[in-house]
Formats: C-alpha cells, sequence, structure tokens
C-alpha cells in the first residue's frame, strides 16, 4: 500500500498532468496551442535537465498500482469534460485506438526484435474484416474485434516464411513490400470497395446503437462517448495484456531472441518460435485496434493504411521509448493531438515526426519514457 | 574408471578452404575437467560452436551420454547437458542480473500462454522460487551481487559479468560445461579468484564435466585433470598436464622450432 505521501505526491502529478493535457485539448487558437505545447516541452526538457524527472519516474514505479488507477480516473475526467465536444472525443478516442496498435508493434519490434514496417496494413486488415463481417453477416457487432485481430493474425502468418527466412534490413524490406502490395490488392478490389472503400453500420453494443447521443447522469452526451468508453477499455485490456508478456517468461524469452538469437539458441530458446509468437500476437493486438478503428470512423478506404501510417507507428514507438508501455501511450497522444491541433502543420507533419525521431535519437535514444528493468511482480517493485 | 560423457571422432569444419577442425577425436570423462590448450586460431572456439550446434559440422560425429549429437541444432544441444559461455561475453546487458541467470533455465519454466499470462499468482509464486533458487547460485561465487539481482548487468565490472555467464551456465544444471577463455578481459588476480571459485562449484557438484579453454598455462596447470593440445585445428596430444608441457610437439606449436646446425 502506498504511504499517505506517496499518496498525495501521485494524486497532485496526475491532477496536473490531467489539467494541461484538458487545456491542450480545449485550446482552440492556433497561438495559444502553441504556447501550450512549448510551455510542455519546456517543463519536460527541465525536469529531465534538473533530475526531476527520474525522481518522478521513480515515484511512479514505487506507486505502480496507485498511478495506474490515477490515469483511468483522469481520462474517465477528461472524457466527462469534454463530454458534448465530438471532435475532441474522437480525438481522444484515436489515441486510445492508435495507442493499442503501437503496442502490438511493441510486441514484435520491443520484445522479440522483429520489424514490421507493414503496421497499417494489419491495421487496415482488422478494419476491412470489421466492414465486411458487419455489410455480410449479422454476427454481433462485438465479435468483429476479435475476427479483426484473428484475420490480421492469420494474413501475418503468410509473411512469416520470408520474415523468418531473412534477417535485418531483408525482413524490414519484406514487410515493406506487403504494406506496398496491401495497398494496391485494396485500391483495385472490387468487393472491397477499391478507392472508395467501405462503409460500416454503427456499433451496436447491448442493444444499444452507438451513433445516437445519450444521456448519463442528466447531461446529454456526444455518442462519441461510448465510442471513447469502449476504446478505452480496449486499451486497458491491451496494456494488462502486453504488461503481462513482458513480466512473464515469454517476455524473457523474446528478450533474449532480440538481443543475441545465437546465445539464446544456446541456452534452449527456441528463436523460431518467438519470432512467431511475437509476430502473431502483436498483429492480432493491431488487426483488433483496426476493427474498432472502422466502426469509429464508420467509413472506411485504403488512404486511412498507408505506408506512412506504418512509419507513423514505429516513430511513436521510438518516440515513447521501444519495450516502454507507458511510453507508448503518452508519445501517441503527442504524435496525434499535434498535427490535428496545429492545422498549420498538417501539411507538414511527417517532417515534424521525422524531426522529433532524429531529435529523440540524438539526445535520449532510449525515448521519451524509456523501458525499465523487469520486474516480476504485477502490482510494483517489491 | 569412469564413464566416457563426451566423445568425437574425426570431427572436421571446413570455412570454405580453411580447414579449422581436422579430425578431431577426443574423448571426456565424466568428472572430468579437460584444458583446451593450442595457440591462436588453432580451433579451440571452433570446436565448441561445432558442438553447441552454431556451426554444422562438414564430417565426423559427436556423441555426448550415449547419443549422437552430430549436427543437432543449439537448442537440442543444450536440452540434452551441455552448457557453455562465450569467449566475448554474451550477456543480455540491458536485462538484469536475475533475468540473465533465467535464461539460462528455460528448460525447466512452463512457457505456455496460460500459467504466463493467465494464472498470475501461480506464476508469481515460481518466480519468487527461482529468485531464491538465482541468490543461492550467486551467493556461491560472490555474495555482494545479491542486493543488486534485479539490477542490470551493465553496471557489472567484468569478473561479475563473468561469473553471472557461469550462473546462467549452471542453472540449468548441465552434465557438460564449456568454459570459453573466462579470463578474457580479467586481471591476474581476478582470473585466479574465478578459477577457485569454479573449483570450490566444482567440489559441490562431483558429477559436473568440465572443458577449459584457456592461455594463462599456470591456470590449466591448477585446474585441469586432463589437457588436450590443439594446432591447425589438429590435436596435437592429450594427457596430464606434465605429460603435455613435456611433449616436444607442444613447444614447437607455441615456441617455434629449434633451428639445427645443418639448416644454419
Amino acid at each position: 500500500m502506498p504511504n499517505s505521501r506517496d499518496f498525495l505526491r501521485c494524486s497532485a502529478l496526475a491532477a496536473l498532468l490531467f489539467i494541461y493535457i484538458g487545456f491542450l485539448l480545449g485550446a482552440e487558437e492556433e497561438l495559444s496551442i502553441a504556447a501550450y505545447l512549448l510551455c510542455g516541452i519546456g517543463v519536460i526538457i527541465a525536469l529531465v535537465l534538473f533530475d526531476v524527472f527520474s525522481a518522478i519516474e521513480r515515484l511512479v514505479q514505487a506507486n505502480e498500482t496507485l498511478w495506474q488507477v490515477l490515469m483511468l480516473a483522469g481520462t474517465l475526467a477528461l472524457i466527462a469534460v469534454f463530454h458534448q465536444d465530438h471532435y475532441t472525443l474522437f480525438l481522444i478516442g484515436t489515441i486510445f485506438i492508435y495507442s493499442v496498435a503501437v503496442l502490438g508493434i511493441n510486441v514484435q519490434l520491443g520484445y522479440a526484435g522483429v520489424i514490421n514496417f507493414s503496421g497499417a496494413s494489419f491495421f487496415g486488415i482488422g478494419g476491412y474484416t470489421a466492414a465486411v463481417f458487419l455489410q455480410n453477416t449479422s454476427i454481433p457487432t462485438s465479435l468483429t474485434l476479435p475476427l479483426g485481430g484473428l484475420f490480421a493474425a492469420v494474413i501475418g502468418s503468410l509473411l512469416l516464411l520470408p520474415v523468418l527466412r531473412t534477417s535485418g534490413h531483408y525482413s524490414a524490406l519484406v514487410t515493406m513490400a506487403f504494406a506496398l502490395l496491401m495497398k494496391v490488392f485494396l485500391e483495385v478490389s472490387e468487393w472491397l470497395g477499391g478507392p472508395q472503400g467501405l462503409s460500416l453500420p454503427p456499433l451496436e453494443f447491448m442493444g444499444g446503437n452507438f451513433t445516437e447521443d445519450i444521456v448519463i447522469m442528466g447531461k446529454e452526451c456526444s455518442f462519441y462517448v461510448k465510442y471513447d468508453i469502449v476504446c478505452l477499455a480496449l486499451l486497458v485490456l491491451t496494456f494488462v495484456f502486453v504488461r503481462r508478456i513482458e513480466r512473464s517468461w515469454m517476455g524473457l524469452a523474446m528478450d533474449a531472441v532480440r538481443i543475441d538469437e545465437t546465445a539464446a539458441a544456446c541456452f534452449g530458446v527456441n528463436v523460431t518460435r518467438w519470432k512467431i509468437a511475437a509476430f502473431t500476437m502483436g498483429n492480432f493486438v493491431i488487426g483488433m485496434a483496426g476493427a474498432l478503428y472502422a466502426m469509429m470512423l464508420s467509413y472506411i478506404n485504403p488512404s486511412n493504411f498507408t505506408f506512412s501510417d506504418s512509419l507513423l507507428f514505429l516513430s511513436i514507438l521510438l518516440l515513447g521509448g521501444i519495450g516502454s508501455i507507458w511510453g507508448v501511450i503518452a508519445a501517441t497522444a503527442f504524435m496525434v493531438v499535434i498535427p490535428e491541433k496545429f492545422q498549420v502543420v498538417q501539411e507538414y507533419r511527417y517532417l515534424i515526426y521525422s524531426a522529433m525521431v532524429l531529435a529523440m535519437i540524438l539526445f535520449r535514444p532510449s525515448g521519451l519514457l524509456p523501458r525499465k528493468p523487469r520486474s516480476y511482480a504485477t502490482g510494483g517493485r517489491s | 574408471m569412469n564413464r566416457v560423457l563426451f566423445s568425437c571422432e574425426g570431427l572436421t569444419m571446413k570455412f570454405g578452404g580453411l580447414t579449422a577442425l581436422n579430425k578431431l577425436d577426443l574423448s571426456i570423462d565424466e568428472g572430468d575437467i579437460l584444458g583446451l590448450v593450442g595457440p591462436n586460431g588453432s580451433g579451440k572456439t571452433t570446436f565448441f560452436n561445432v558442438v553447441t550446434g552454431i556451426y554444422r559440422p562438414t564430417e565426423g560425429r559427436v556423441f555426448f551420454d550415449g547419443k549422437d549429437i552430430t549436427g543437432a541444432s543449439s537448442q537440442t544441444v543444450f536440452e540434452a547437458g551441455i552448457a557453455r559461455t562465450f569467449q566475448r561475453s554474451r550477456l543480455c546487458l540491458e536485462l538484469s542480473i536475475f533475468d540473465n541467470i533465467m535464461i539460462g533455465n528455460f528448460k525447466r519454466h512452463d512457457l505456455g500462454f496460460v500459467s504466463n499470462i493467465l494464472r498470475r499468482k501461480a506464476f508469481q509464486k515460481t518466480c519468487e522460487e527461482e529468485i531464491e533458487k538465482a541468490i543461492e547460485l550467486i551467493r556461491l561465487l560472490n555474495p555482494e551481487l545479491v542486493g543488486s539481482i534485479h539490477k542490470p548487468v551493465s553496471d557489472l565490472s567484468m569478473i561479475d559479468r563473468r561469473r553471472i555467464e557461469i550462473c546462467r551456465a549452471l542453472i540449468g544444471k548441465p552434465k557438460l560445461l564449456f568454459l570459453d577463455e573466462p579470463s578474457a578481459g580479467m586481471t591476474h588476480d581476478e582470473t585466479n579468484q574465478l578459477m577457485d571459485e569454479i573449483l570450490a562449484m566444482k567440489s559441490d557438484e562431483r558429477q559436473l564435466t568440465i572443458v577449459l579453454i584457456e592461455h594463462e598455462m599456470g591456470i590449466i596447470g591448477k585446474v585441469t585433470t586432463r589437457c588436450a593440445v590443439l594446432n591447425f585445428g589438429e590435436k596435437l596430444c592429450d594427457g596430464t598436464y606434465q605429460s603435455i608441457v613435456e611433449n616436444p610437439l607442444v613447444q614447437e606449436a607455441y615456441l617455434g622450432r629449434e633451428v639445427t646446425e645443418d639448416e644454419v
């Protein structure tokens, strides 16, 4: 149990963090957004320089469960604050979904070292699976999530043979080729709508239609509140899943494979098995995220899942810290919100992404929130 | 007479035109500490790599514990009971001491989805037991490391890294241990200290058989029960330390031949 001082410190930190995020999300003029951003970046750099950042990290690490609860509460509070604002709620949902997808990439690249330049393709496979099933069958909407994951994992296994037979740059090239192939395939497939794409019926869950606004506790709320809750639930599930992989013999085996294949094999680690496991589990997670994203967009086309989106996933991972779950979530929030809020830079966003990734690699190569040495306990370090 | 634990016959490894190992015959009895010596490039590490499945031998057969393990994968060789350390220490530097030791223990771990992801209570219980075992092993080598078992290996000194590598090789209870130049990068005193620790461990675990690659002949003389000398991939001779040191062939390989008067 955390002592009361730690409890107060953590709560204060979380409160500050979410008040800042709230102001940033609520800001509309570009000048004030720029001011908020510069403030935020300045504070982070100052914290890192004056070594307060690592003290905060230690505090959070020592009170892990408390921190997770606070983050969840803060997120719900954000959703409550913006309960009528379609656009901001949509943005929050997008952050959750992208985080889930990047956590999938994290299992592949961050743990087992399997590079995947076709993340957006598997994201798209999930989305198209959901669309096709919802248009042509009467299966419950909620089932399309695992179905999307399943299809992404199965189609991903087609890539396994070339990926496992090559290494390094060559397997990266294989996944790039797949990404381009997938896009062309989607564009020419009549039955998948070609370049026009497909539209999806709204998510239905426990009898409720997801495109109608709702009334919660006497307040009229945007229907996106419902999507946000579902996205948040998927993120929480994925968080727990990925954390448990990391803190288990499975995660250790994957780490061993990533760091030194030969040494791992000399200690009886089945290198191929763990690469397959990581690639498949990662694609499943990405596919689920894609299915949910398609339902939230309610209309998808091939340009939602381009090679640049795959690069975006990888940049998020690099920026947040390879292998770091909180890092992924923080970096996703940043990478999703900035171009949306900052319409001026929309055109140049990939330029900005690459500049940020370069700066990160130069000045803080292990990422914004670097991965910590493993502890196997669930609720913080003993 | 002890039982033969390991033997190879006519073991040959060619890399293109280079013959790194040439028709090597070697047999090791259970409980032995065999010193493998020879000049640089004589094929000592290649021998380890061929046996542990990193390379596939061009010719010859390898038998271990009554089984033919010729050309078996690294994983199979490890599961049969051969563990090793590497010349350039190949620890996972960013992982903790405990993680690195546990990598040597996968034979006993349940790697299934259910026990790792779903049954977390039971997992944590086994994890605590494993921590106890790892601590027990570390205590034999350097009790000071017990406190930092969850710290990354990159913080450790060279000798401590070697110790962790040896722990990693020993935790899976192998029958045969290959030590590839454990003294590399360490001072003379550190090497002596590490060898004493290995000997102490060996006296606890009588069944353990060790093959040691080492350049310092003093160490070879002190710890080994038998020696084999390699030169240009071929075995020059084997026998006790005394007999190989006195062997003129060995002296020639290390020091060169004495020039006779006719040649002058």
